[in-house]
């Protein structure tokens, strides 16, 4: 009877093994490859930065336009829509129980620490992410990185940097508008349902819930979600070549690992404010 | 000019890009000196354009030495400082359309390694390359977007990129594929300046190779001649060398003498 069980649990065990251990092994090898990525747009990043500004600072200019100014219409509607959802209705209830003193605890803990950066984050990569992973797959997949280094132009500098740099700063803007927008319109829809607290004091409240330490974590945070998304999307994009069949999974792929690396990140963040 | 050679490949096998296992051209042994204009002859699929791009350092070889103005290359890795400054003085036209940048428009395609090399602006850039642009006949055609052109105006806008920032090496993979004859009188016209000089390209002789897969339109006296034919390297010497090589299977198959 034992050795029935000990076979059952080793065949059991493999069986499991097979399944998981390649999908293991591919995870590994693609989260060094992209730490190598990382390293190398760190690299150039450090090294190349001032240089050949005149052509690569309107590319990042142009990146914000096109990961942040374009975006403010749809953060804008996603920023009312949260603030009558859950800020509003979070005023409404911590009032039905008495407990309002505890409101400004709440929208920062939640909201202002959590849902808007993530929020943020997830509306740059599913709005422009995804476009910017096909179009340099394209890129790619035509030749045009190597008719950028058959011109002497360094692709890491030309290709990734300012849409790294560019994704970091729209993620962070688009955060702190889309915290404004929130809690402006949660305020004024709790305010039409009866809310007695004075614009002052339901913005003091949340000031008096933020400590120092989250204004250099938030910026952090945000800045962290922005390089991440730009750095995964350029990495499946540009590091290896592809055909154009592939560049529709490559799309797939990064939106997952863009989402399963800012949670993470997210987590890290949750472990900093608990040691905080 | 330095009398290094502009390319010098020994014994250098030339490899599939995506599958470096399999190899389009064995052994090549070849040395281009300064000013001179070589034409690398091969059916389709014979390994040309993986040449040039080996030869530009682009492509990784799979064995042998590539040296491009006397500094040895490695192609496949990535670009740190030296490696630029040596591509910088070769231009490269591709194949086809000329692997131009769909979002930027003709001018700014030709402009970009201008400016970028120089850190300077699209304006300085238009003042700088006037001469060349009206060389090649493009002045109606600068706001247009690259998908909008057909084949043989889009070659020639990759041919003022790869011009723009004054090489004295110049490849070109196919040059006169696909093109009417308005185009090819145009393009032959260019050959003879650019090997000759002239002052809207430089003003110096330009070291040009030349892939084709025809022989023909391109045998000129005073050109070298090169042969990738299944899967072997043959240097064939002059025109007139060409032509006495008229028996030979490859040159017959090049020079259409089989119709």
């Amino acid at each position: 009877m034992e050795s029935i069980t000990t076979t059952f649990s080793r065949s059991a065990v493999r069986r499991v093994g097979n399944r998981f251990a390649p999908a293991l092994i591919e995870a590994l090898e693609t989260l060094t490859r992209l730490a190598a990525f990382t390293l190398i747009t760190l690299g150039t990043a450090w090294t190349r930065f001032g240089q050949n500004s005149r052509v690569i600072r309107p590319r990042i200019v142009d990146e914000i336009h096109r990961s942040g100014v374009r975006l403010l219409p749809i953060v804008g509607f996603l920023g009312a829509a949260l603030g009558v959802v859950f800020v509003g209705q979070t005023i409404d209830l911590m009032q039905q129980v008495g407990a309002s003193g505890f409101t400004g605890t709440l929208i920062v803990t939640v909201f202002i620490r959590e849902l808007a950066p993530l929020t943020a984050g997830l509306v740059v990569l599913a709005r422009v992410g995804t476009a910017t992973v096909i179009e340099l797959g394209t890129a790619r997949a035509l030749g045009e990185v190597e008719a950028l280094e058959a011109l002497g132009i360094d692709p890491i500098h030309y290709l990734v940097l300012p849409r790294v740099v560019g994704f970091t700063i729209s993620v962070i803007s688009l955060t702190v508008y889309l915290m404004l927008l929130t809690l402006g319109c949660g305020y004024l829809f709790a305010f039409a349902r009866g809310l007695r607290e004075t614009p002052g004091e339901f913005f003091g409240g949340i000031a008096a819930a933020l400590s120092w330490i989250d204004f250099p974590l938030l910026a952090l945070k945000t800045g962290g979600f922005g390089a991440i998304i730009g750095l995964v999307i350029c990495y499946h994009g540009l590091a290896r070549p592809l055909t154009l069949e592939e560049v529709g999974q490559a799309t797939t792929r990064t939106v997952a690992q863009c989402v399963v690396a800012c949670l993470l990140l997210d987590a890290v963040f949750i472990l900093l404010y608990l040691i905080a | 000019m330095s009398d290094l050679p502009s390319i010098e490949m020994q014994d250098v096998r030339v490899v599939h890009p995506r599958n470096p296992g399999v190899t389009l051209i064995e052994e090549v042994g070849w040395v281009v000196r300064p000013g001179e204009f070589w034409v690398v002859a091969g059916l389709q699929g014979s390994g040309k354009t993986v040449l040039l791009e080996t030869a530009a350092g682009l492509t990784p070889q799979g064995g042998g030495s590539v040296r491009l103005f006397g500094e040895e290359v490695q192609g496949g890795q990535r670009d740190e400082g030296e490696a630029s400054g040596v591509r910088r003085r070769l231009g490269l036209l591709f194949d086809g359309n000329g692997r131009l940048f769909p979002s930027l428009n003709v001018f700014e395609n030709i402009a970009l390694p201008w400016c970028y090399h120089r850190n300077a602006s699209l304006a300085d850039a238009a003042e700088a390359l006037a001469p060349l642009l009206e060389y090649l006949q493009l002045d109606r055609l600068l706001d247009q977007r690259p998908g909008r052109l057909g084949r043989a105006w889009a070659r020639r806008v990759a041919l003022g990129r790869a011009l723009a920032t004054g090489p004295e090496l110049l490849l070109l993979d196919n040059p006169l594929s696909g093109l009417d004859m308005a185009h090819i009188r145009w393009w032959r016209t260019f050959l003879s300046d650019a090997s000759r000089g002239h002052a809207a390209l430089g003003g110096r002789p330009l070291t040009l190779i030349a892939a084709s897969e025809e022989l023909r339109p391109l045998l000129v006296p005073g050109r070298r001649f090169a042969l990738a034919h299944n899967g072997r390297w043959r240097v064939l010497g002059s025109t007139e060398d060409v032509l006495s090589a008229r028996g030979d299977d490859g040159v017959r198959e090049l020079l259409g003498d089989n119709d």
